[in-house]
Parts: C-alpha cells; structure tokens; sequence
C-alpha cells in the first residue's frame, strides 16, 4: 500500500458531502500550533457551546434555502422575540415578575411571535407570488423597529434564573442549550429525510413546476417552510438570551451573514432543492471555528475580518468549484 | 411519486462518495492527529510573561480607535502582552471573545463593553475563572459581579461644559435656544451627558430654553436628520450641545445647509458644545467654530485601566469606580490644554 495517496484518493475527499467537514479539521490541526490554547478543553467547549444558537437559527435557514426561498428576516425575529419574552418574564414585569409562570408564558410567547412572522412570510410569499428575498427584507426591517420602538432602546434585564440557566446552564454535564439544539437537529434531519413534508421541500426546490404538476402543495409546503426557519430563530433567540440574561432589541442584528454562510459553506445550495441538516452543522462549525481561531490568536479586528473573508470566499469558491465538477461527472 | 422525491437529496454519486468518504475522513483525521501529534508537543511554548485581553465593542469612532491604541502603548511600556478582541457592536460576540480570553488563560482582561446589561454575565465569567476584569469608559449595571470601571464623570464634564457655553451665551445678552443631541439612553454615559445639559438649561432657564432634543442612538445619519428637522422648527436655534464629537460632522452639514456654519465672533454665529475632545473638535477650536468641548481623559484611563488589572491581579484593593474627572477645553485655554487633548496629538501626529 502507497503511503501517497492516489489521485483517486484525493478526487474523492474533494467531491465528498464531508468536504467542509475535512476542511474544518484540517484548519484546527494547522492553527492548532499557531494558536495557543486552541485545542484546550475550555475552548473546545467554547467552540460547542457558541456553535449551538448560531446552529439552531441556520437548521430553519437550510429549511427555506432548500426551498428555492431565503429568510433575511430571522435576525429581526432573535431581536422581537428576545425583547417580548424578556418584558414578560423580567422581574420588573408587575404581572408575571417572580411568578412561577412567568418563565413558561415567557418562552411560549417568543415561539408564538416567532411563528406569526413565520406565517406571515410564508403566506405572503406563497399566495402573493412575492420574492422571499423583497418579503423578508421588508419584515427584517420592520420588526427590527417594532423592537426598538418596543422596549425605546432599552435592553431588558433581571431575567429568572430558570430562564437564564437555558443559555449556561447544564443537567448534569450536558448543557441545556446542547440538549435543545441536538433534540431541534435531529427532528430537523428526520423530517427532511423521512417524511413527506420533507420530500416536498426538496421537490419544490428542484422545480416548483414540476413539483407543482406532481400534486405536490407548493403553497402549503412553503409556508410551512418558513414556519420552520421562524421557529428555528425563535429557539436561537431564547439560548441568545438567556445566555446574555437581557431581552436586547438588536440582538442578533450582526449575525445574517453568518447564518447564511455558515448554511451556504456546508453545502446547501441557494438556487434551492439541495442541503442537508448535517451539512449546516459541518458549515457552522467550520465558520465558529475560524472565528474562534482567529480570535484566539489576538490578531486585530481588521486583519480578523480580511482573514475570515478570504476563507469563507475561498471556500464558497472550492464548493462551487465541486459542484460543477460534480455536475460534470 | 414519493420513492420519486425520497431520491432527490441523494443522487447515486453521492451515495457512492458518502460511503467512501467515511474512510477517508478517518484516514485524514487519524493520519494528521498522528503527524502533527509530536511536531505540536514540541511547538507549544510554556507560557510566558503576562497577557491582557482587551475586549472594545466597538471600533467605530475615533474615541475607541484612540483608545485601544493607547492601551496597547501602556501595555507595550510595561512588557505585558496585548490579545485584542472586537465584537462590531454584537453582544453575543462579545460575550465569546471574553469566553476566548477565559480559555486561553489571560492574566486580566479590560473590556468596553456594549451595555451595562449584556456585560454581567461576562463579569460572572470573568469572576468564576477568577480573572481580574476592568470595564473601560462604560459602568455595569447594578449586580453581584465583582468589577472594577474606570469611567468618565460624564455628568461633571457635560455640566462644566454647558455652563462655560451658558456664560458666553449670556455675555451677547440674548436668551438662547438650544438643542442637544442625546446618545443612546440604553448607555449610562449618554444619560450623564444629558442630565448634565438639562440641569445647566434648567439653573440658566433665563439664558437657555431648550427647545431641540434629538435622539441620535450615536447615530451619524440620525443626527443629521435630526438636526435638519430642528432647525427648520426652530430657525432662531443658536445653541447646540452634541453628546459626543464624532457627530460633528452631521451637525456642520446641517448648519451649512441652514447657512448658519459661522465663527466665533460673526453674526449668526451658533454656540457649539461638546464630549469627548477628538481630533474634529481640536479642528473647530482652532478654527474658531466650536466654543467648548468636554474632554476625557484618554490617557488617565487607558493608564488606570491597565494598572487596575495589574493592581487587582496582585491582590490590591481597588474601588469599584475610578473616576476620570476630565476637563472643557475652550477658546480661553486652549493652548495650555491642548497638550492633554487625545484628539490634539491624534492631529498633531497626523493620523486623523
């Protein structure tokens, strides 16, 4: 046996569905004796345990990308639900503060708003034939006002500790925020994989004709798709929240891009009908560990966010690349 | 129709890579741990010297560009390293950066946070990996997180400026009416600054009537907007007090438009007032436009910061607050306190 691998060898870790999940490691083990502290436990566990929000809001981004549609407006979502479940349950809400339901009305009233805008998108996009691209950028900027406008730029603090303890908190060893977004990652996969619901996300994707002409239900299936991703964001903006303990009307406001291209990086396509749970994971973990990486390494913000360009270009670049070889093959 | 779509994620290709590609992936893994497994033990140095991690929320004005700088020259005099971490205004980066610091087992960390909230639990993390954490120019909120802040007396500074400016107003024997453009009230400093403008505007009610208040959320084009809309409803405006310098320029733009841009000393000059004491606001003094600025003193802070760290770090007690008392800088001493203006040098030295 060669202890140079083949041609072959190398062809096929390029067209590999695991490539960025290659790349991932490869990165770790070249920055590992770059930079210090890099594959400490404690960071590890910061890699992970920063991965997990981030994750959560680019499982529902994957649902409306394999779609053929785009959801800029989970970012608004993360900030109106931070900021209407933190006035309920803060402790200097004179209804619910203190109260033992004061916790569960809160989380139930940021899915509820994450949800209403997820219809809301959905339905408009579905029965008004709108671009998801107009729609979503108009809600985006719509409900990052109403935040705004709702708490007059105040962040909203003295949050219960029930609540707090979701975003560090752990049971035992496993921190509830990985119980969360495991349990929302597999049910994300199951249903794109094994259920009919999911079989249409895919078809519409493809050719929402074609889809359309084979009794598929184009409407229903893209609003439910961005019932997901608006679900997704909501889940996000509560680990978000309680892991800052403070409802903040621009929470989540910076991290579109990396929603986007963390889903985009693991392979999921934005012309729709291709992606995966699993590839969304590979694109977040590769993206928090470039952060991450750079970061610990002390280099300046500029450099950080030139470095951090290159990479995530350079590997949108080789994904395309793939692709068309893939296409070729 | 359905074993139809149940094939379109995967295509026969793919199928044929995944299987493979499981092999490969532990071959890539398994092969580069071993490889890189001895040339790493052997590359990572035992740590050495002393590191602070220094967390800015942001880099957008001159103030924190300034300031960040001056830290790394206060650190760099004393020999201690410089790990430099900046969140773009996001708070849940923020909150990792500092996780990052903890991880890597920084002596002391000095953090500008982006709120007095969303810094708490950072403080908490700090506190449980027993690192010394010193908050730059913006207290916390109330809590049981240990931190020391070294911090502007914005309210002191905004009162001794506004007053100097109600004392020129009052020489020209005309009532004034003013505006001021407020920061963000979710920041503790811009509520200083504003309470200093209104008790001023309140014990001088017979020299100024406030009559403009914008809200900027330490917004350039919120500023501008705001200032055009104020002096169309109020054209005989003729006082203006901006909580930070860096919307200067919004302000000049929308006086220009309003044709009331004149110096000191010309008819239809406008009182100019303001905080921070950049390189624009140096500029205006010297060109005669601006009448006062409050000043923070950059150099105290950067200093006491990273000696606070340092102090906390040995063990020394050190108050939860030390006050930067700065100082107005105006048309009657500007020569002599231009040397202590951070926006002067910055001019001087021709990098703004």
């Amino acid at each position: 046996m060669s202890a140079i691998p083949s041609p072959s060898f190398w062809k096929r870790v390029f067209l590999s569905e695991y490539l960025v999940l290659y790349l991932s490691v490869l990165y770790f083990l070249a920055a590992w004796p770059l930079v210090p502290g890099l594959a400490s436990g404690a960071n590890l566990r910061d890699i992970f345990s920063n991965m997990l929000p981030l994750l959560v809001v680019a499982i529902g981004e994957t649902f409306v990308l394999i779609a053929a549609g785009i959801d800029l407006s989970v970012t608004s979502i993360i900030a109106l639900c931070s900021v209407v479940g933190a006035s309920l349950m803060t402790a200097d809400n004179r209804v619910l503060g203190g109260s033992v339901f004061a916790v569960p009305v809160g989380i139930l009233a940021m899915l509820i708003v994450g949800l209403l805008i997820g219809a809301f998108n959905g339905a408009t996009i579905a029965w008004f034939n709108m671009p998801p691209f107009i729609v979503t950028l108009a809600t985006m900027m719509f409900f990052s006002g109403f935040a705004i406008w709702f708490t007059q730029s105040n962040k909203i603090s003295n949050l219960p500790s029930g609540f707090t303890m979701l975003g560090e908190g752990a049971l035992w060893f496993v921190p509830y925020a990985l119980i969360i977004t495991v349990v929302l990652a597999l049910l994300a996969h199951l249903v794109l994989s094994r259920t009919l619901f999911g079989r249409r996300v895919y078809a519409i994707g493809h050719n929402v004709k074609a889809a359309a002409i084979s009794g598929v239900p184009v409407k229903r299936t893209t609003l439910f798709a961005y019932l997901v991703s608006a679900f997704c964001a909501a889940v996000a903006s509560i680990l978000y929240t309680a892991r800052l303990e403070t409802g903040d009307p621009v929470l989540g406001q910076k991290i579109l891009l990396d929603i986007i291209g963390a889903t985009v990086i693991g392979g999921t396509s934005l012309f729709g009908g291709k992606g995966k749970v699993i590839w969304t994971v590979f694109g977040v973990l590769f993206i928090t560990l470039i952060d991450n990486s750079l970061n610990m390494r002390g280099l300046s913000h500029f450099v950080i966010m030139i470095v951090k360009g290159a990479v995530i270009l350079g590997a949108a670049l080789l994904d395309a690349t793939r692709n068309r070889w893939l296409a070729g093959t | 129709m359905t074993k139809g779509l149940s094939n379109m994620g995967d295509t026969k290709q793919e199928m044929k890579n995944r299987t493979l590609t499981r092999r490969t992936w532990l071959q890539t893994t398994a092969g580069g741990t071993l490889a890189l497994g001895g040339w790493l033990t052997s590359c990572r140095s035992k740590k050495q010297g002393m590191t602070i991690g220094v967390a800015f929320e942001t880099l957008q004005t001159e103030y924190w560009v300034a300031s960040i700088e001056t830290i790394r020259a206060e650190l760099k005099k004393r020999g201690i390293r410089m790990q430099e971490a900046i969140a773009d205004g996001d708070a849940n980066r923020q909150f990792e950066q500092i996780k990052n610091f903890i991880a890597r087992q920084v002596d002391g960390i000095i953090i500008a946070p982006k709120d007095k909230q969303t810094v708490i639990p950072m403080i908490k993390a700090a506190n449980r990996a027993n690192i010394p954490i010193v908050l730059y120019n913006r207290p916390p909120a109330e809590s049981d997180a240990k931190s020391v802040t070294v911090v502007a007396d914005n309210y002191a500074i905004t009162k001794a400026t506004v007053e100097y400016m109600a004392q020129e107003a009052k020489k020209s024997g005309k009532k004034c009416k003013a505006m001021i453009l407020i920061g963000d009230l979710g920041d503790v400093n811009a509520i200083g600054r504003r309470d200093g403008f209104e008790d001023v505007a309140k014990s001088c009610s017979d020299i100024i009537e406030a009559v403009s208040r914008i809200p900027t959320e330490w917004n350039q084009e919120k500023a501008l907007a705001g200032v055009t809309n104020g002096l169309q409803a109020n054209p005989d405006l003729n006082f203006i007090f901006t909580s930070s310098d860096f919307m200067f320029p919004s302000i000049i733009s929308a006086l220009k438009t309003a044709g009331k841009y004149k110096k000191i000393g010309e008819e239809g000059h406008v009182l100019l007032g303001g905080f921070d004491g950049d390189a624009t606001a140096y500029q205006m003094l010297v060109d005669r436009y601006l009448d006062a600025d409050g000043v923070q003193d950059m150099y105290f802070e950067s200093s006491a910061s990273v000696q606070a760290v340092l102090d906390l770090k040995a063990g020394k007690e050190v108050p939860a607050i030390i006050p930067d008392k700065g100082f107005v800088i105006h048309q009657g001493n500007l020569k002599e306190a231009a040397t202590r203006m951070w926006g002067a040098n910055i001019k001087k030295q021709g990098t703004a």
